[in-house]
């Protein structure tokens, strides 16, 4: 079985994985964060999505071995102990989530849509979460929420 | 109903306690929890509509290293169990005999009825290992003809899918006052008909279903938790019902859940499974379907075929209304299913409209599909769509204007109380002034120069509008128990239960703002049947009507025990002490206690006057709603079509809504714009296919188009708050499911008021641009 070591939040770690073994999996299974979740099958709704390399991506469609040496962010990685991070704490001001389940991939695909373009246009926040589905919120609270994560994220 | 000195803490748009934890990724959801000594189940599922099993062969998957068990229906037939039955409120055909429930068994016996309907369970050491087994399994289906859509299940020659029901009928129905509906419309000036096909659709919550069982030989108890918005009842099935172990013995829990909208309301074969295997194995085991499983095993919602004849007279007054409809059951009778299309959709025919008489009958049939159960609405938005899409068209044919129209027919609130020809108990509310808000609210005055705009562009430019009357349902009871803790904490159980909805922060601010306590003390605690002794669940838009009533119930009962404790500190007479702001005082008088110190009392003896015991302000309460609320509303929709690729745009969305008592806006305001997100789904994109084999077309999100960020409009949202009901103690009318409900004819009105031009006055839902542009380019051809 392939040993890799990966940084994840900030922690590394080195574990054997199974070839098959999906990036997700071993994040829930393996590392035991579970704030990433897995809604689909196909890529499609996102939930899943973490940062690697400051880039983002659907973590249930690659597989684990493909990482080794990577920096990999998760949601739990993002907030500084008690102290949300903005884009997390825009999501709570705006009620933009609801059941929760989304919740991580949305909030990893806004902070990263934000970093790539500080003054990012509602059209550009639209377009920009066409990857991540959420099934609660009608997706108003969440376009109003990354406006103002990316405005204090501008400082 | 007393609903007045409810203030505290209502009306504020207090933010949610549970956001931090779903937030930082640290909620509990079912795949997120795991048991020392876990194994894991798969289940293998039916690639076949309709087949009768000859074999199945499990030797070589047995033989497979880390597998534990393989159950199939013979092990079923064996173990005895009752099959899971059907709650249908609606029992009995329009000739008095009962409706036909077939038995379902969570696992086939000897036949297959539709694609995805487990076969066998397989546990194992992992899920790698599950679906190794799975594909070692030999079983031998012989094929047999299978029917998908209900209209070709009723027909004299169809596949029969049970002996018990001929033509496949589970039952029919009728509702209203036949005679009085045929003498309107004799006695009418037009009778305008239109045939409707309401899409077959499905919740997708972005959780997919799951659960975990263990099982305690010592005391012979199960846990289960399960990703479900109704634990008691599904306690009460699974363990009396099914398994046949007593309720007392089945712990069943909820916790976090990832969105439900109904679909995780019904009891379901997966959880029966995992139980009967955690005692087999002695050991826990956990389930959690992936998301193709949950698109062929998760019950669909909708799909009701209906023709609709609306009776009016020369001026457009409303005379009667027929509506007839098929609604596909599905191969089984789900836990509410026959429900939905019988009285589900017959309760709000007719909407906020007046009419002599309305007469509604159903047929519901079986096919080789997964069976139907509630998704939101269930039966409302069927009954919204039939009502608000049949007055656009009868404008169009009669050539009168639609907004006059509903102007025109609108139940005055001079005829309020009143009981609807449905039997529907319409208390409260004020349709015309509703209706006026709605049309002002939506820039009418701007609309012609967007028009032109739209034209120049070679876009046609439509604006649609409903009037949505829909009621509450769900179970009528709920418990809330309250308990203080030595350490100022306070627990709060209730019942019901939140799959997103902001229970815990929405009880919580009833509660602390009833009691002028911190909502930061309070523990909330639901979903559990340990926790209260009933619970409600979730569905039919009841959390705040009867879960929030029960807090307030509650509450209100510890005032009055700590007016007793208070009473007894100044001594004068407890009816002496007046409760206001978190204090206890004797107007005329300088005594004052707090809350706080009521509660620090209630554990001194010396505290407390003789007829108390220490503990008294640890309360539960149980509140019994008597008679569904009616929430309703209107929604304004603006499109704009591409006449050349048939794409639209929804370019403007304007909601008001009657629900009573808004107690935090932010929430009811989350609930509107969720709902008309999936309104807008099935309007414009969503649709469960099967095809005529019965094999399921949309069996990914690749193949069941949702609404995206890109595809929602933003919507404006306004509450009319003048006419609270006096049906709950805190006046709240269901604000759940509205939005789905307004949404589907709103929308479909404004695309035909696109394209009215052109000829096209009717497009079938979902509108996808190869629909409108067929609708288009047919219109021009004729």
């Amino acid at each position: 079985m392939p040993l890799i070591t990966v940084h994840v939040n900030g922690v590394e770690t080195t574990k054997e994985v199974e070839p098959r073994t999906l990036l997700s999996t071993f994040i829930r299974e393996e590392l035991k964060l579970t704030g990433t979740h897995v809604g689909c099958d196909t890529s499609q709704c996102g939930a899943c999505v973490v940062s690697i390399d400051g880039k983002t991506i659907k973590s249930c469609a690659s597989f684990a071995w493909q990482f080794d040496g990577a920096k990999i962010q998760t949601i739990e990685g993002l907030a500084n102990g008690t102290e949300l991070h903005p884009m997390q704490e825009a999501f709570r001001t705006h009620h933009g989530l609801q059941c929760g389940f989304c919740t991580p991939g949305m909030v990893m695909t806004a902070v990263a849509l934000v970093e790539n373009n500080p003054d990012i246009s509602e059209n550009g926040i639209r377009e920009g979460l066409e990857g991540n589905i959420c099934r609660c919120t009608g997706y108003q609270n969440i376009i109003d929420a990354v406006k103002t994560g990316a405005k204090a994220m501008r400082g | 109903m007393d609903t007045t000195n409810i203030t505290n803490g209502i009306g504020k748009s207090q933010e949610r306690r549970e956001d931090f934890r779903f937030l930082t990724g640290a909620g509990s959801y079912i795949d997120d929890m795991n048991l020392d000594g876990q194994a894991y189940a798969t289940v293998l599922r039916s690639p076949e509509a309709h087949a009768d099993v000859s074999s199945i062969d499990i030797t070589e998957a047995l033989a497979l290293d880390g597998v534990l068990a393989i159950i199939t229906g013979e092990d079923w037939k064996v173990a005895g169990y009752n099959p899971i039955p059907t709650k249908s409120a609606v029992r009995k055909a329009i000739d008095g005999s009962d409706l036909k429930e077939p038995p379902h068994h969570p696992l086939a016996i000897d036949r297959v009825r539709y694609v995805g309907q487990p076969v066998a369970l397989v546990v194992a050491e992992s899920i790698d290992v599950c679906k190794d087994a799975m594909e070692l399994i030999d079983v031998d289906y012989d094929s047999l003809p299978s029917v998908s859509h209900q209209s070709e299940a009723i027909k004299d020659g169809a596949p029969q899918i049970w002996d018990i029901a001929p033509n496949n009928i589970c039952l029919d129905f009728e509702l209203g006052d036949q005679k009085a509906q045929k003498k309107a419309f004799s006695e009418a000036d037009h009778i305008v008909t239109l045939n409707l096909v309401n899409n077959r659709v499905t919740a997708v919550p972005i959780e997919p279903r799951g659960a975990l069982a263990s099982y305690d030989a010592g005391t012979g108890k199960y846990t289960l938790w399960n990703a479900s918005q109704n634990i008691h009842a599904g306690r009460d099935t699974i363990a009396d019902a099914v398994l046949g172990i007593g309720k007392e013995n089945l712990h069943h829990i909820a916790p976090d859940v990832g969105g439900g909208f109904g679909v995780k309301n019904g009891v379901y074969p997966e959880p029966i499974l995992i139980l009967h295997a955690t005692k087999l194995l002695e050991r826990p085991v956990k389930w959690f379907n992936d998301r193709s499983e949950s698109f062929l095993s998760d019950t669909h919602g909708r799909d009701q075929v209906s023709t609709v004849q609306l009776a009016l007279d020369k001026d457009g007054t409303f005379r009667g209304l027929r509506t007839e409809t098929v609604g596909n059951l599905g191969a089984f009778c789900a836990t509410v299913g026959p429900f939905t299309p019988t009285g589900g959709s017959s309760r709000t025919q007719g909407g906020p409209y007046r009419f002599d008489a309305i007469y509604y009958t159903a047929i519901a049939p079986f096919t080789n599909t997964c069976p139907l159960d509630p998704y939101r609405g269930a039966g409302r938005p069927e009954g919204s769509y039939q009502m608000d899409r049949i007055i656009d068209y009868a404008a169009a044919q009669l050539g009168m204007d639609p907004i006059e129209l509903r102007r025109k027919n609108l139940i005055p609130t001079e005829d309020l109380p009143m009981k609807s020809p449905m039997g529907l108990d319409i208390d409260c509310g004020n349709f015309p002034e509703v209706f006026e808000q709605t049309i002002a609210m939506s820039d009418r005055d701007g609309y012609d120069a967007r028009v032109q705009k739209s034209a120049a562009a070679g876009k046609k430019r439509g604006f649609g509008i409903s009037m949505y009357l829909e009621c509450t349902g769900g179970g009528p009871k709920e418990e809330a128990k309250v308990s203080f803790r030595e350490d100022g904490k306070i627990d709060l159980s209730v019942g019901s239960s939140s799959t997103g909805m902001g229970h815990e922060t929405a009880f919580a601010q009833i509660l602390a703002g009833h009691l002028g306590l911190e909502i930061d003390d309070v523990v909330f605690r639901q979903a559990d049947t340990e926790a209260t002794a009933i619970g409600g669940g979730h569905g039919g838009s009841r959390g705040l009507e009867v879960g929030g009533s029960a807090v307030l119930q509650t509450s209100r009962e510890i005032v009055e025990a700590g007016k007793k404790i208070a009473a007894h500190k100044f001594d004068v007479d407890a009816d002496k002490v007046e409760f206001s702001e978190g204090h206890f005082h004797v107007p005329g008088s300088n005594h004052t206690m707090t809350m706080r110190e009521a509660i620090d009392a209630q554990n001194d003896p010396d505290m407390l006057p003789d007829d108390m015991e220490p503990g008294a302000l640890n309360i539960s309460s149980v509140f019994e709603r008597g008679i569904i609320s009616i929430p309703n509303g209107g929604h304004a929709v603006e499109v704009e079509v591409d006449p050349e690729t048939g794409t639209i745009k929804v370019d403007g969305y304007w909601v008001m809504d009657d629900f009573g008592t808004i107690i935090n806006p932010m929430l009811a305001d989350g609930q509107v714009m969720g709902g008309v997100a999936q309104g807008l789904g099935q309007a414009l994109m969503e649709n469960i296919v099967y095809d005529d084999g019965g094999q399921l077309v949309t069996g990914s999100l690749m193949d069941y188009a949702m609404p995206r960020a890109d595809d929602m409009p933003r919507m404006v949202i306004g509450y009319y708050e003048d006419a609270p009901t006096a049906k709950n103690l805190l006046g709240v009318k269901g604000a759940g499911e509205a939005g789905c409900v307004g949404a589907p004819p709103a929308i479909v009105n404004a695309v035909c008021d696109a394209l009215k031009d052109f000829g096209v006055h009717h497009i079938d839902m979902p509108l996808t641009p190869e629909r409108v542009w067929r609708a288009i380019e047919d219109a021009k051809a004729s």
